[in-house]
């Protein structure tokens, strides 16, 4: 029998069932079921679907002999696919806790998304600190650009943009743990070129395109990766804006 | 010194080369008109394996490999607005219609304002003419402008159109210039229905797409080398 010393999660779990599981589970392995890890793919969602949440299908069944458990964001905090897959695992036998993590009381600073990390390193160290947070202290920058939207399920295109690129949308949302604050999600600086990226076929292209349109940025949307045509497209805004 | 550049499409090749360069003399079937000490080439890109030479400068999907170093690789839509702003300092839209692709950029108040870039649909553009062309054994010239145009959302049910109308009595012609006049619409609606457009690429030299384009804006046809002269530019 296999070593069940895996935790899965997706989203943002409320960190009152982060800290729960953590001290259950002091030696359990967490790992992030949003991401890419080139897993064989499962033929249960439909081929035109979010690459996410076939990542987050994909990634239960290939630790499926491991996991202690999967936290499931079910709420605004995540979407209604978020929802929709806790009750497809949940049927097919997982053991899936859902959670809701909408309030707005757990506020933090937002030093990692205006900081003059490179860009991947911005959302890589975001999404580490949903479970594992740590306080560094870190240079700050005026910004030159700025990427709105989820982590990418590419995460490669985040490597064309300058380190003097801030975050907003969804991924600053998590910096500040308010993954629901539509609000602080639509924020922008009107002055700073943006990118406005949705993963195709999420529901957070209306916010996107709006947005693009509104603050004169550009839209653009990825579903498995990018190709050269939508690399070139990102490296042509940045050069001339 | 930049002597010889290339905009290497996906069906079409363009290069230009100056009168400093003697690198295409192998290749003087492909010369299409000689400007101002310029020699301009188009030439099948399956045969850019025939050339043994790298160019000073390259720009499209297939040229990476015709280059000395990565570096003098330009991006497709900054070439394409390099040659524009050379030719045209005004507010405006140009858009690149491709072999399987097409793109746009705008200026607006002298400055670039906005982008876009169809690259994943491709099936409506220019590859897909040439075909029905070479399949129903037709000339470019013989397609006509006509009023009725095919809604087309994806160029397969253009195509099944077309062949319902063809197998119905309809002249190929007459089938393939709605369907050309659906694609031009098209084109119109992807650049943001502008009263203006400046025109890049082959579908310049297709007159049944100029004329159903000019039925929606004014169009103002600057050719298929515009991306090349981005790139000769010093």
């Amino acid at each position: 029998m296999k070593k069940k010393n895996i935790i899965g999660f997706w989203g943002y779990p409320h960190p009152e069932l982060i800290d729960k599981y953590k001290k259950l589970y002091p030696d359990a392995e967490w790992i992030d079921f949003d991401i890419d890890y080139g897993f064989n793919k499962q033929n249960i969602l439909p081929e035109s679907y979010c690459a996410i949440i076939k990542n987050i299908i994909n990634s239960a069944f290939y630790y499926k002999e491991n996991l202690i458990t999967i936290l499931a964001p079910i709420g605004k905090d995540k979407c209604d696919s978020g929802w929709f897959c806790y009750e497809l695992l949940k049927d097919m036998g997982f053991n899936v806790i859902s959670s809701v993590f909408e309030e707005k009381t757990y506020k933090r600073d937002v030093k990692i998304s205006t900081s003059l990390l490179p860009l991947r390193q911005k959302v890589e160290l975001i999404t580490r600190g949903i479970y594992e947070y740590q306080d560094i202290s870190l240079e700050q920058c005026k910004a030159k650009f700025g990427f709105w939207g989820v982590p990418p399920n590419d995460l490669s295109i985040l490597e064309l943009f300058p380190p003097e690129t801030h975050l907003y949308g969804w991924s600053r949302c998590v910096e500040a743990m308010s993954p629901a604050d539509i609000e602080l999600e639509m924020y922008i600086d009107k002055d700073v070129p943006t990118v406005f990226y949705s993963q195709s076929f999420c529901s957070k292209a209306q916010l996107a395109k709006y947005l693009a349109d509104k603050y004169n940025g550009l839209y653009i949307d990825i579903d498995d990766t990018a190709t050269n045509s939508t690399r070139a497209k990102i490296e042509a805004f940045l050069r001339l804006r | 010194m930049i002597n010889i550049v290339l905009d290497a499409g996906t069906t079409w090749s363009k290069i230009i080369e100056t009168d400093s360069s003697t690198k295409m003399q192998d290749f003087q079937n492909y010369l299409v008109k000689k400007e101002n000490g310029l020699s301009y080439y188009v030439m099948p890109s399956s045969k850019l394996k025939n050339i043994n030479f790298k160019f000073d400068k390259a720009t499209g999907h297939m040229s990476l490999s015709m280059l000395k170093q990565k570096d003098d690789y330009e991006n497709e839509v900054i070439a394409l607005i390099k040659g524009f702003r050379s030719k045209y300092q005004d507010d405006g839209i140009i858009l690149d219609m491709g072999s399987r692709d097409s793109k746009w950029a705008k200026y607006k108040d002298g400055n670039f304002k906005d982008l876009d870039w169809n690259n994943s649909c491709s099936s409506s553009t220019g590859a897909t003419i040439e075909m029905l062309l070479k399949f129903y054994n037709i000339s470019v010239e013989s397609l006509n402008y006509t009023k009725e145009k095919y809604v087309i959302t994806c160029g397969i049910f253009g195509l099944e159109k077309i062949m319902d109308d063809i197998a119905n009595g309809e002249q190929p012609q007459s089938a393939v210039s709605k369907f050309v006049h659906g694609i031009a619409f098209n084109a119109w609606v992807f650049a943001k229905k502008p009263s203006k457009l400046y025109l890049s690429g082959g579908f310049c030299e297709n007159k049944c797409f100029v004329d159903s384009l000019s039925n929606y804006c004014e169009v103002v046809p600057m050719g298929r080398f515009l991306l090349c002269e981005g790139l000769i530019l010093k």
